[in-house]
C-alpha cells in the first residue's frame, strides 16, 4: 500500500530541489507515477527552486539570469547532440529487428560480434597511426608484380608492403635534419605492448561487470519462478515468433512438471558405472580426435616450411600448396564438432544444459590444441629455420588462416542454412527450419580472433583484415538468418551466456596470446635481415637499451629508476602480489559475514 | 523553416524531456505515431493540453502490442483511469518504460501491477494462473497451472504469506538477470 499523502510529496519536492540538475532529471524519469504527476512534481520543484534563489540573492542580478538561461539553452544543446550520437550507434537498428524476430539469445551471438569488432577497429586505428604512417615516410621501393594471387596467398607481392613485419624499417625516422626523430623499435614494441594491455583491461573489467550482474546468487532458488515472469521477451513483436514462443514456454513448463517425477528415481549401481563408462569413452574418443587434428597439422606444416625452403615458391603448383594447411584446418574445425555433437546425442545427459556445456568445452579443446600446435610449429621450427624474414612467413600463415577460415565460414552458413532450408521445406519436410546454431558460430568467433590477436605482432595491419571480415560476416549471417532460420526452440539463459562468452574469450583465447607473444618478445631471436629488430638479441633488448641510453641523461634518471626497482624487481612483484592476496582474503571474509546477514534477516522476514 | 514544430510549445517539449526517456525526436515520432491511429480525433495542436482519449481497441490494434499477449493489461495499468483508454501522456508514458532506456527496477515496478490482474497490490494464485494461461496459450491443462502456480509461489514468497508482494517480485528479479 503507498502512501501518498501531501507530506510525502513534499518530501519528494525537497529533496529534488537539493539534487544537482542532472540528478533530478534522472530522478524524475525513473519516478513509478503517471506523467501527470511527474509534470505537477517537476513543476513543484522549478518553483521550489526560484523560490530558493529568490531567497538567497536580494535582487535577482541579470547575471544569475543570464547563468540560468545559458544552462537551460546548453542544456537543449546536449538533447541535439544526443540526438546526433544515437546516429552513430551502428547496426542499432539491425539489433532491434533481430531481437524482434528471434529473441534475445540469438541477439547476443550479434552483440558479441559487434563488441569483438571493437576491438579490431581499435587495434587498426592505433596500428595503423603510430606504426604505418611513419613507415610510409621511410618505405623502399617495391619491386615485385602485383598477381591477382597475392589476395589468397599473402605470398608475393604483398612481401614487401606495410603488411608484414618484415618491411618496417629498424631506423629512427626523421624527416629534418636534426628535427624530431621517431623511433620505429620502440613505436612498433609499445604500440603492440599497450593495445594489449588495454585490450586486458576492457575485458577484465566487461567480464567482472557481466560476472557481478549475473551470477548474483550462485544458489539458483527461483529457477520456476523465474522462468515464468521473467522470461517473457517483451522484445518479441512478429506474431509468429510469439505464437513459437509462447509454444516453447508451454513446452517446457510441461517438460519440468515430468522432469520433477524423475528427479526421484535413483540410479543403481550398476547403471551409474555404466553412465560413468558411457562419459569417460566419450571423453576419451573426443581427446584422441584432437589429438589426431593436432598430430596431421603439425606434420602437415613442416611438410609445408621443407617444401617452402626448397625454393618451390613462385609457380602455380607452389601457391596452391600453400594452401593446403589452412584449408585442411579449417576442415577439421568445421567436421570435428559434428563428430562431437554426434557423441553428445549417444550419451545420454541429464540436462540438456550439461549437454550443451560439455559440447562447448570439447570444441573449445580442439580449437585451442589446433592453434596451440600451430603457435609451436611457428614458434619453435619456423623461427629456428634458415629462412630470411620468419615473422613474415609467420605473418602469411596468419593471413591464409585468417582468409580461409572467412571463407568457410560463409559457406557454413550457405550450407548450415540455406541448403539446409532448402532440403528442410521440399525434400524432407519433417526437418522443418534450421535453427541459428549459436554455440558454433560464437566459438568460429572466438577461433577467427584469436588467430588475429597472434598476428598482430607479425602484420600490423591484419585487425584490418579481420575487421571488414566482421562486416561481411554479419550482414551475411544476419540476412541468412532472417530468410532461413526459425527461432530457437530452447529457452537458453542469455545473461549467463554473454558471461560465458565474454569468459571463454578471456581465458584460453587472450591469456594464451598473451603467453605467445610474452614468449616471442622475450625468447625468440628476430631474423637478422628484416623488421623493426634485426640484429637485436630479442625484441625486447630494445626496451632495455632504450632505457640504458635514458640513464645517461640527468633529465629522465627516475625512468630508469622505475624501470630497474619496479618492472624488472622480482620483489616488487612479490609484494604485489601478497598485497592483492591479501585484499581478496578480506573481501571473500565480508562475504561470507554478509551471507549469513541475508539468512538472519531472511527468516525474521517470515516470522 | 527549419526545425520549428508547432505541436507542442518549447516548454511541453521540455517536460516531456525531462519526465519520460526519449529526446525531442523521439518525442515528435510518437506524438505522429499516436495521431495515426485516429487523425480525426487528434488535433494538430496540442499548446492548449486538448483532453483528448483515444478508445483501448485502436491502442490494442498497434503493430508493436497487437501480438503481445498482456496487452490489455499494459493499456490498463498506464491508463488515467484502468480502463485502456489512453491520452497522450499516457501513451508517451507507457512507450518509455518499455523502452530500452528505462531502468530495470521501474519496469519491475510495472510488470508487478501488469501481472496484478484484480489490482490488490499483490499477485495471488489467480493472478498467476491468468498469467500462465496468457504465457501458455491455454495449452495446459488446469492441473498443470496450479502445479506452476503453486512452485511458482513457494519460491518467490519471501513473507510466507501465500501471495507475492512488491518487495518479493523485486527482490526475484534481482536474481534473475534474464528479466527485459
Amino acid at each position: 500500500v503507498f502512501l501518498h499523502g501531501f507530506d510525502a510529496d513534499e518530501d519528494l519536492v525537497r529533496s529534488l530541489a537539493s539534487m544537482s540538475t542532472n540528478e533530478r532529471i534522472k530522478a524524475i524519469q525513473k519516478l513509478p507515477e503517471t506523467m501527470r504527476k511527474k509534470r505537477e512534481i517537476r513543476n513543484k520543484v522549478l518553483k521550489e527552486l526560484t523560490k530558493k534563489a529568490r531567497d538567497r540573492g536580494a535582487q535577482p542580478s541579470c547575471c544569475t539570469q543570464c547563468l540560468q538561461g545559458a544552462a537551460v539553452s546548453f542544456r537543449r544543446f546536449g538533447y541535439t547532440l544526443s540526438e546526433y550520437f544515437h546516429l552513430l550507434r551502428v547496426w542499432h537498428k539491425a539489433l532491434k529487428v533481430i531481437s524482434a524476430e528471434f529473441g534475445t539469445s540469438v541477439l547476443s551471438y550479434f552483440v558479441f560480434l559487434k563488441w569483438l569488432l571493437n576491438f579490431n577497429i581499435f587495434s587498426f586505428l592505433i596500428n595503423f597511426s603510430f606504426i604505418t604512417i611513419p613507415q610510409f615516410l621511410a618505405a623502399e621501393p617495391n619491386n615485385l608484380s602485383f598477381t591477382g594471387l597475392e589476395l589468397f596467398t599473402g605470398a608475393g607481392y604483398f612481401q614487401q608492403t606495410v603488411l608484414y613485419y618484415g618491411f618496417y624499417t629498424n631506423a629512427t625516422i626523421s624527416k629534418i635534419e636534426n628535427g624530431p626523430s621517431y623511433n620505429m623499435q620502440l613505436a612498433y614494441i609499445f604500440t603492440v605492448g599497450v593495445y594489449f594491455v588495454i585490450c586486458f583491461l576492457i575485458l577484465l573489467f566487461s567480464m567482472a561487470k557481466s560476472f557481478s550482474s549475473n551470477f548474483l546468487n550462485l544458489q539458483i532458488v527461483s529457477v520456476n519462478a523465474s522462468k515464468l515472469l521473467c522470461t517473457w521477451d517483451f522484445n518479441i513483436t512478429n506474431e509468429k515468433a510469439v505464437k513459437v514462443k509462447q509454444k516453447n514456454l508451454s513446452r517446457q513448463i510441461k517438460e519440468d512438471l515430468t522432469e520433477v517425477n524423475q528427479e526421484v528415481l535413483n540410479f543403481s549401481v550398476k547403471e551409474r558405472v555404466l553412465r560413468l563408462a558411457v562419459h569417460l569413452l566419450a571423453w576419451v574418443f573426443s581427446l584422441g580426435t584432437a589429438a589426431a587434428a593436432c598430430t596431421g597439422v603439425y606434420f602437415l606444416s613442416i611438410n609445408n616450411l621443407e617444401l617452402f625452403m626448397k625454393g618451390h615458391r613462385n609457380d602455380l603448383e607452389g601457391q596452391a600448396a600453400m594452401l593446403v594447411l589452412p584449408v585442411i584446418a579449417s576442415l577439421l574445425n568445421t567436421l570435428i564438432p559434428f563428430f562431437f555433437s554426434w557423441l553428445g546425442h549417444l550419451e545420454k545427459f541429464q540436462t540438456p544444459g550439461q549437454h550443451i556445456y560439455v559440447t562447448i568445452t570439447r570444441n573449445i579443446i580442439l580449437k585451442m590444441s589446433i592453434v596451440g600446435i600451430l603457435c609451436y610449429y611457428w614458434l619453435n621450427i619456423v623461427a629456428a629455420s634458415e629462412s630470411q624474414c620468419w615473422e613474415t612467413l609467420v605473418g602469411q600463415d596468419i593471413y591464409r588462416l585468417i582468409l580461409v577460415d572467412f571463407i568457410f565460414c560463409l559457406l557454413g552458413s550457405f550450407f548450415g542454412e540455406f541448403l539446409r532450408r532448402i532440403i528442410g521445406t521440399t525434400v524432407c519436410v519433417s526437418l522443418g527450419l534450421p535453427e541459428f546454431d549459436i554455440g558454433r558460430n560464437v566459438l568460429d568467433l572466438i577461433y577467427a580472433q584469436t588467430l588475429t590477436w597472434i598476428g598482430i605482432l607479425f602484420s600490423p595491419l591484419l585487425p584490418g583484415i579481420q575487421m571488414i571480415a566482421f562486416f561481411i560476416v554479419f550482414f551475411v549471417k544476419k540476412v541468412s538468418l532472417m530468410k532461413n532460420c526459425q527461432p530457437p526452440r530452447k529457452v537458453w539463459r542469455t545473461a549467463q551466456m554473454m558471461t560465458s562468452f565474454m569468459f571463454l574469450l578471456f581465458c584460453p583465447s587472450f591469456l594464451g596470446v598473451l603467453s605467445v607473444i610474452g614468449v616471442t618478445v622475450w625468447r625468440l631471436k628476430p631474423s637478422e635481415e628484416c623488421g623493426p629488430f634485426r640484429g637485436l638479441s630479442s625484441m625486447y633488448a630494445a626496451v632495455s637499451e632504450w632505457v640504458q641510453i635514458l640513464e645517461s641523461y640527468t633529465s629522465s634518471k627516475w625512468v630508469a629508476w622505475i624501470y630497474h626497482n619496479l618492472i624488472t624487481s622480482e620483489l616488487f612483484f612479490f609484494i604485489l602480489s601478497s598485497i592483492v592476496l591479501i585484499i581478496t582474503y578480506l573481501y571473500w571474509q565480508i562475504i561470507e559475514g554478509r551471507k549469513t546477514m541475508t539468512k538472519l534477516l531472511h527468516k525474521q522476514i517470515k516470522n | 523553416m527549419g526545425n520549428k514544430q508547432t505541436i507542442f510549445t518549447q516548454e511541453q517539449l521540455d517536460a516531456y524531456q525531462d519526465c519520460t526517456f526519449f529526446t525531442r525526436k523521439e518525442i515528435m515520432r510518437l506524438f505522429h505515431k499516436y495521431r495515426d491511429l485516429a487523425p480525426q480525433l487528434v488535433p494538430l495542436d496540442y499548446t492548449g493540453r486538448p483532453a483528448v482519449t483515444l478508445p483501448y481497441q485502436l491502442i490494442g490494434s498497434m503493430p508493436e502490442l497487437k501480438d503481445n499477449p498482456f496487452r490489455q493489461r499494459i493499456a490498463e495499468v498506464f491508463s488515467e483511469h484502468g480502463d485502456g483508454n489512453m491520452t497522450l501522456d499516457d501513451f508517451l508514458d507507457m512507450f518509455s518504460v518499455l523502452s530500452e532506456m528505462a531502468p530495470r527496477d521501474l519496469k519491475a515496478y510495472y510488470a508487478f501491477k501488469i501481472y496484478d490482474f484484480n489490482n490488490d497490490d499483490y499477485i495471488c494464485k489467480s493472478d498467476l494462473e491468468k498469467t500462465v494461461n496468457k504465457l501458455t496459450r491455454n495449452e495446459l491443462t488446469p492441473e498443470e497451472v496450479s502445479l506452476v502456480c503453486e512452485k511458482v509461489i513457494f519460491e518467490a514468497d519471501v513473507d510466507n504469506d501465500g501471495k507475492l508482494s512488491l518487495a518479493d517480485f523485486q527482490h526475484m528479479i534481482v536474481r534473475a538477470p534474464d528479466f527485459l
